[in-house]
C-alpha cells in the first residue's frame, strides 16, 4: 500500500495569553513514496510541524490522515511506527550501544536482526563501534548515527527527520544522505526532512515544502523551487541562505 | 502532665519568637500560627480520641481513619497540582495500603483490633504513605521534565505510554522509599522515635516500647513499597494526554 498523508488545515498556537499562530491553515498531501525538505528560517513552526506529524505535540486546529484514516482514529502507538520521529538531538536511552541498538526489537518483542544492525552502522561509518559501550559516552556525531539506526530498525514507512545531518562532518553526513536515499528508492520508505543545507535539501528530496509568515508558504518539486520560487519570501530566503555559505566559505581560516 | 505545666512548655516558643526577633529572620508569625495551630489541633484530636476510645463504636473508627486518608491524601495531591485526578488516586493508594498493612497486623495477631491500637498505628502507617506519595510525585515530576528526551524517543518508536515511562517510573519508585529504609537504618542510633519515647514517658517498659517500634518500623517497609508501587501504577497515565502525548 503507498504511503498516503494528507494534512488539513493544520495550525498550531504559541503558548502565550495572546494566542498568536505559530503557523496555520497546513494544507500538503503525499500520495506516493517520497522525499520531501522542509525549509524556512528558525522560528517557523519546522519542528513543530514535524513533531505533529510524529504524534508526539497535538495541533490547535486542522488534522492528518495517513492511510485515509484520521490520526485521532489510530492508536497513538502504531500512528508512530509508520511515522516515526528522530529529534535534532540525538537521546540515547540508558545502557549501552547494543541495548540501544535492541531497543526495538525489546519493545516489540521481535528478533534482533543483527545482520541488519551491522550492515546499518557500516553505512554510516560505524563497524568499529563497541557495542558494550554506554551510550551515553559516544560523541555526538556517533549519537547522532546510532539514532538513525535505531529508527531504521523499526522499519517505518515514513521518516521525520529533523536536522538529522546538522552535527555531523562531511563525510558522515554524506554517508547517512547515500543510506536514507538508498533506503527510500529500496523501500519506498517516505523521507520528510527539515534542514538547514540547501545543498541537501536539492540533492536528497523531490519536493520542498517552504514555511513562512505562519504559513506553508509553497510546495513544490524541488527543481522548480530551486530554479523559479514563487514567492518573495522564498527568494530572499534562498538569497540569503546562499550569500551566508558563500560568506562562510570565504572567511580565512 | 497537668494543663499548667503544659503552659510552661509555651517557654520553648518563646526562645524561638526571641531568637527570631534578635537575628531579624521574621519568623515570628510563621512560629506564632504554628503554635497555635499545632495546640488547637493535638488537643481537639486528643478531645476526640478519647470520645472514640469510650464510645467503642467501629463507625468512629472508620470515620476517624477516613478523615486521617482525606486529609493525607489533600496533603499529597499538593505535589501533583498539573495532575487532574491525582487527589482520588492517592485516597485509593493509601486506603489500599492501610487496608493490607492494618488488615494484616490484625489478622496476625500483633495489633488488638480497638481503638487504642487501630488509630494511632493507622496515622503512623497513613503518615508514612503520605510521605512516600508526596516524594514519589515531585520525584516524578522532576523526573520526566529531565527524561523528557528518553520518553519522546521510545514514543516514537512506538512504546506504549507504559514502556516509555518505565524506567523514569522506576527511578522515581526507588527514590520515593530511599528514606524510609534510610530512617530504618539510623533509628535508635540517631533518633529515638516518637512512639517509643511516648510509650517510656508514659511508664512502658523500654523493651515493650521497643517490641512496638519494631512493629511500627517493619510495617512501615511494606507500608512503603506498597503505596509506592501502587501510586506509581494508578497516576503514570496521568503525565501523558489521553493521545498518548507527554503532558508538559
Amino acid at each position: 500500500m503507498h504511503t498516503t498523508i494528507e494534512i488539513e488545515a493544520l495550525g498550531k498556537q504559541f503558548h502565550s495569553p495572546s494566542g498568536q499562530w505559530l503557523f496555520r491553515n497546513v494544507d500538503a498531501k503525499i500520495s506516493e513514496p517520497t522525499t520531501i525538505a522542509i525549509l524556512g528560517k528558525s522560528g517557523q513552526g519546522k519542528s513543530t510541524l514535524l513533531r505533529i506529524l510524529g504524534r508526539l505535540i497535538p495541533p490547535d486546529s486542522g488534522t492528518v490522515r495517513l492511510y485515509q484514516k484520521d490520526i485521532t482514529q489510530w492508536e497513538a502507538a502504531d500512528w508512530r511506527m509508520k511515522m516515526s520521529y528522530v529529534s535534532q538531538q540525538a537521546v540515547m536511552l540508558p545502557g549501552s550501544v547494543e541495548d540501544n541498538l535492541r531497543t526495538v526489537s525489546t519493545l516489540h518483542q521481535r528478533p534482533f536482526d543483527q545482520k541488519q544492525a551491522r550492515d546499518l552502522l557500516e553505512q554510516l561509518y560505524l563497524e568499529n563501534l563497541d557495542w558494550g559501550k554506554p551510550a551515553q559516552q559516544l560523541s555526538g556525531g556517533e549519537k547522532q548515527r546510532l539514532a538513525l539506526v535505531r529508527t531504521l530498525l523499526l522499519q517505518p514507512p515514513v521518516l521525520l527527520l529533523d536536522e538529522v545531518t546538522a552535527s555531523l562532518d562531511a563525510l558522515s553526513k554524506q554517508a547517512a544522505q547515500r543510506l536514507l536515499l538508498d533506503l527510500h528508492a529500496q523501500t519506498d520508505t517516505s523521507l520528510i526532512w527539515i534542514t538547514h543545507d540547501l545543498e541537501e535539501a536539492r540533492i536528497a528530496c523531490k519536493r520542498i515544502w517552504f514555511m513562512a509568515n505562519h504559513q506553508l508558504l509553497e510546495d513544490a518539486p524541488s527543481e522548480s523551487f530551486f530554479h523559479a520560487p514563487q514567492t518573495a519570501e522564498a527568494k530572499d530566503f534562498l538569497h540569503n541562505q546562499i550569500a551566508t555559505v558563500a560568506a562562510t566559505e570565504e572567511e580565512p581560516r | 502532665m497537668t494543663y499548667t505545666s503544659m503552659w510552661f512548655a509555651f517557654a520553648f516558643v518563646l526562645i524561638a519568637l526571641l531568637l527570631s526577633v534578635w537575628q531579624k529572620l521574621g519568623l515570628e508569625k510563621e512560629i506564632a500560627i504554628g503554635t497555635i495551630r499545632s495546640t488547637v489541633q493535638l488537643l481537639a484530636i486528643g478531645y476526640v480520641l478519647q470520645f472514640v476510645f469510650h464510645s467503642d463504636n467501629a463507625l468512629f473508627i472508620v470515620i476517624l481513619i477516613m478523615m486521617m486518608i482525606s486529609v493525607a491524601s489533600w496533603n499529597a495531591a499538593s505535589r501533583g497540582k498539573n495532575l487532574p485526578g491525582i487527589f482520588w488516586r492517592i485516597a485509593l493508594c493509601l486506603s489500599i495500603t492501610e487496608l493490607i498493612t492494618m488488615g494484616l497486623m490484625v489478622m496476625l495477631g500483633l495489633a488488638n483490633p480497638t481503638p487504642q491500637y487501630l488509630i494511632p498505628m493507622s496515622g503512623m502507617i497513613i503518615g508514612s504513605s503520605m510521605i512516600v506519595s508526596s516524594l514519589f510525585l515531585t520525584h516524578m515530576n522532576r523526573e520526566i521534565e529531565t527524561a523528557k528526551g528518553e520518553i519522546e524517543t521510545l514514543l516514537s518508536l512506538g512504546a506504549s505510554t507504559r514502556q516509555a515511562v518505565q524506567g523514569v517510573l522506576k527511578r522515581a519508585v526507588k527514590a520515593s522509599m530511599i528514606p524510609t529504609f534510610d530512617t530504618m537504618k539510623t533509628i535508635g542510633l540517631v533518633q529515638l522515635p516518637g512512639m517509643m519515647t511516648g510509650m517510656i514517658v508514659a511508664g512502658a517498659s523500654p523493651i515493650e516500647a521497643v517490641r512496638y517500634q519494631i512493629l511500627i518500623m517493619l510495617s512501615f517497609s511494606s507500608s512503603a513499597a506498597i503505596s509506592a508501587v501502587l501510586i506509581s501504577l494508578l497516576s503514570y497515565r496521568l503525565w501523558f494526554t489521553k493521545d498518548s502525548m507527554l503532558r508538559l
